[in-house]
């Protein structure tokens, strides 16, 4: 890599937090004015945030910071990944550690809904995380690589051979935004039985940090959706768009569901997806 | 060193050590014989390794003296099965030992040319079996100690316990050693030995009963090796592994018989009871058994014979195996409460997914698999050895009763983490068998690849909850909490974990290095090299792990967090309760209807989605058909 597509690399992976950032006023706006409400202005997230970062410090315990920042900072480095066209195994393990460090932040604080809201947060990643390997591994099985770079080396558009993935993809951004019908561990507003879920116990700084952490790991989800267009990038952020925008509308017109369902749906219809792609590009000599 | 020497002092020292344990029961010279012999044998295995590989024959005294005791030993399983009035022990043991004396006495069929080969793969194992496992009787020290004074014991009976605990390290170390069926038999039944006698140390009926369940299960493997020995005297003359590995297509039926003799010792379904059943052992039993030496006898076994099985339908339903054991121990896993039976099940499991590996059987898949037990022995010998002291200090194997335990017991407590983040962490941990399930799919045919696929990737999806359920009890801080006890280790537990952890480090950081120097040369006499490293990175053709930049990450992360905390800090609040906190009190709150009540929070088990007992059921019923399978692909 020369130096100046180094730079470029380490500069978007570090902005992916004010990406997700906008989208989540995007996601404010949006959400309002189908709720037929004004709604916010497009920074307001940033101006919460800005508000969070000045208050007075109040803690749970003191591990709660230091992995309030590990999800923040293993979201980054696990977008630097994506910029680096690393492996897409690796950057759903880093993605992995950064919710790791949210749940054990949760359940680190003897708080019942904080509790619940990062038991159900496992489960949350036990739903998604087999569908996303599935999703790799045909992404391997078509590039023969396993690498981001790999996907802009095979040069055609993997949305055109993976279409079933991507809608594999749609349930596990719905999980991962905490939207409904599957926002079950915490989601953007307080919910009866469990407050605010695994959000609960944060405050403050704490809870910029998480804020940050959430927006960075969306806004890495988004763009690894968009390489489903590799080629050209422009087509590639309207497919991730279009897929936020989905999250949005079903999250607007569903009502929550148990997480038994959200296991269930996932599993089944996201291995049936993938594995019909997989057998389609079989039968059709693809692969 | 000549190797010949190393050799001798591999499998010599520790049966001196041993019985000079057993003879002068006292805890100064236990103490002194156990760190020397430590001391002897881990120096010995690092020259051993820069001595190289070596193939001779001992003397024929030494062969007449085997023949002895393994007829004394098979004696010995006789009595026992009679005292225990067991059936199947019985019955196994004579299925043994009619066939083996007609095989030495009227075939005279047992003396080979070269008994003794020792390679790359028996140094890497000699390795593991001498530094994790000394390092592990070493804390046995501390830890017998203790459980004999909880248990109140008048008489010592130590000398019994470290005799067993070192005679296995010798009986490891000549397996790996020996090319004559005959000889390596003989050392798998005296691990089956030390397998029982330890783990009815403690003698009560539980125990009994266990240790004759480890016993049976263990004298299958040795029906198996009977089986094979005849076999191959019939086809080619000799009970040499190497003559056996030159002709693979008439040892089909042969190398089946060790397969499922590698099953019962790998605690592969059906065969994973005695290792659940061996948790009623002292922990540093547990910590040996699973860490450095009977689990690995089995892998070591499949890894021997791989070569010869690569492409048959044997290896796939090896892999099979693997597999379905790997996926449905996750599961069970989530379901358990007790230390000691989750970090069983996650042996199993990981078994189970080396035990793929090499039914997979191309050279990365292969590569894995060596890495894998390499990791997987120091990071279970940690986790076990460090449960342990959890266990004698707080009282409870009920993970749920370790809150707060960051607080109580923190040098054990980071220990027990570290263990356990590198059993999921890149690229030795579950990573790599993600990888390495992908290469399954793109080396063998997709009907074949496909259920292998689907059964790691659940596993693994499993693997990571139970490991982040746990770790989430250990870092629970509660409020208010009164420290039970500053922490206080003796001298050997300090040792023995702290030296571990530190090289559970070091061949983490320097993963590229443990590849490069152990793990290819292990397997490149029968497999291409694929794997490339160059120190920043690791090479597995299809993609790349930046090892440097990754660790680099990790501690830059955690870094920043920390000085960001310490600069920013913070007032501790109580946390939120719905109803109002009592003062003074984080343990109560007190809800709208009034009184106050306290506050109790529990754990997601999945109870009602996953019954155990027919998750069991399953488990007996695939594992059983895995089995015949393994044996009826090659009478076919």
């Amino acid at each position: 890599m020369n130096p100046v597509s180094t730079l470029i690399a380490v500069t978007l992976a570090l902005v992916t937090p004010i990406i997700g950032g906008l989208l989540a006023g995007v996601d404010r706006k949006l959400t309002a004015r189908m709720q037929e409400r004004m709604g916010p202005p497009l920074v307001q997230p940033f101006y919460d945030v800005l508000k969070l970062w000045g208050k007075e410090p109040m803690i749970a315990n003191r591990m709660q910071p230091v992995l309030a920042f590990g999800y923040l900072g293993f979201a980054l480095v696990a977008a630097g990944l994506v910029t680096f066209q690393q492996d897409l195994l690796l950057i759903l393990f880093v993605m992995g550690m950064a919710d790791l460090c949210l749940t054990t932040a949760a359940v680190s604080v003897k708080s019942p809904y904080s509790y619940l809201g990062g038991r159900r947060e496992f489960l949350a990643m036990l739903s998604y995380e087999p569908v996303i390997l599935m999703v790799d591994i045909a992404i391997f099985l078509v590039t023969g690589s396993f690498t981001v770079a790999g996907i802009y080396a095979y040069g055609k558009p993997l949305a055109m051979v993976l279409p079933l993935a991507l809608i594999a993809l749609q349930f596990v951004l719905v999980i991962e935004m905490k939207k409904s019908p599957y926002d079950i561990s915490g989601s953007s507003h307080a919910h009866q039985e469990l407050v605010r879920g695994v959000f609960t116990e944060f405050s403050g700084y704490t809870m910029a940090l998480v804020e940050l952490g959430h927006w960075a790991k969306m806004a890495t989800t988004l763009m690894i959706f968009s390489l489903f267009w590799a080629p050209n990038p422009v087509i590639g952020a309207a497919i991730s768009l279009g897929m936020f925008f989905i999250t949005l509308v079903v999250d607007n017109i569903y009502p929550r569901l148990t997480w038994q369902n959200m296991l269930k749906t996932t599993w089944s219809v996201g291995f049936v997806l993938v594995l019909i792609n997989v057998a389609a590009l079989v039968l059709g000599g693809i692969i | 060193m000549n190797p010949e020497t190393l050799v001798a002092v591999n499998v010599g020292l520790p049966v001196v050590s041993a019985l000079a344990a057993l003879l002068l029961n006292d805890k100064r010279i236990r103490t002194a014989i156990v760190s020397l012999s430590a001391l002897v044998l881990i120096s010995s295995s690092v020259l051993l390794y820069q001595a190289g590989g070596i193939v001779f024959s001992p003397g024929h005294v030494y062969e007449q003296a085997v023949v002895v005791l393994d007829f004394t030993l098979l004696l010995y399983f006789l009595y026992a099965g009679a005292k225990a009035k067991s059936l199947p022990v019985i019955g196994l043991g004579l299925a043994q030992i009619i066939p083996a004396a007609y095989f030495e006495f009227v075939v005279k069929g047992t003396h080979v040319q070269n008994i003794i080969l020792v390679d790359n793969l028996s140094i890497l194992l000699t390795l593991i079996i001498n530094v994790v496992g000394s390092i592990v009787i070493i804390y046995a020290l501390s830890y017998m100690e203790e459980h004999e004074h909880h248990l109140k014991m008048k008489k010592s009976t130590q000398n019994k316990f470290f005799f067993f605990m070192i005679l296995l390290l010798a009986a490891m170390n000549g397996m790996v050693y020996s090319n004559s069926l005959y000889w390596l038999y003989f050392f798998w039944e005296v691990t089956t030995l030390c397998c029982y006698e330890l783990i009815r140390h403690d003698g009560t009926d539980e125990a009994k009963k266990n240790s004759v369940l480890a016993l049976w299960m263990g004298l299958v493997g040795g029906v198996g090796f009977v089986g094979a020995m005849f076999l191959g005297y019939n086809q080619v003359h000799s009970i040499a592994l190497t003559d056996l590995m030159a002709v693979p297509e008439a040892m089909g039926l042969a190398f089946a018989l060790m397969a499922l003799a590698a099953f019962t010792k790998a605690a592969q379904f059906p065969w994973q009871g005695w290792l659940l059943g061996a948790m009623v052992a002292p922990t540093p039993v547990s910590a040996l058994l699973h860490s450095s030496t009977m689990v690995n006898a089995g892998i070591y076994m499949l890894l021997r014979i791989a070569p010869a099985i690569q492409g048959t339908n044997l290896s796939y339903i090896i892999a099979l195996g693997g597999a379905l054991t790997f996926a449905m121990t996750a599961f069970l896993a989530i379901r358990q409460t007790v230390s000691k039976k989750i970090l069983a099940y996650s042996t199993i499991g990981n078994l189970g997914l080396i035990v793929l590996c090499i039914g997979i059987n191309t050279a990365l898949s292969n590569t894995a698999a060596v890495a894998l037990l390499t990791f997987h022995s120091v990071a279970k010998g940690l986790l076990f050895m460090s449960a342990g002291v959890v266990e004698n200090k707080i009282g409870s194997r009920n993970v749920e009763d370790w809150e707060g335990l960051m607080d109580m017991l923190p040098l054990t407590t980071t220990v027990l983490i570290a263990g356990m983040v590198s059993m999921f962490l890149p690229p030795f941990g579950m990573l790599l068998s993600k990888w390495v399930a992908v290469d399954a799919v793109a080396s063998s045919p997709l009907y074949i690849g496909l259920p292998l696929v689907l059964l790691v990737i659940l596993g693994s999806a499993a693997t990571t909850f139970y490991y982040a359920k746990w770790i989430g009890y250990m870092t629970v801080m509660p409020l208010g909490l009164e420290k039970k006890k500053d922490e206080e280790l003796e001298g050997p537990y300090k040792l023995s974990m702290i030296g571990l952890l530190a090289l559970n480090v070091v061949i983490s950081v320097g993963v590229a290095f443990v590849i490069n120097k152990l793990v290819i040369p292990a397997i490149s006499s029968a497999y291409p090299i694929v794997v490339s490293t160059t120190g920043l990175t690791v090479d597995l053709g299809f993609t790349s792990f930046p090892v440097l930049a990754l660790w680099g990450g990790i501690v830059a992360v955690f870094l920043i967090g920390s000085r960001l905390a310490g600069s920013k800090g913070g007032k501790v609040a109580a946390p939120y309760l719905g109803g109002s906190n009592v003062p003074g009190d984080y343990t109560k709150y007190r809800s709208t209807a009034g009184g106050e009540f306290d506050l109790s929070v529990s754990g997601i088990f999945l109870n009602a989605s996953l019954d155990e007992a027919s998750l069991e059921k399953i488990a007996l019923y695939i594992g059983v058909l895995i089995s015949v399978a393994l044996i009826l692909v090659e009478v076919i």
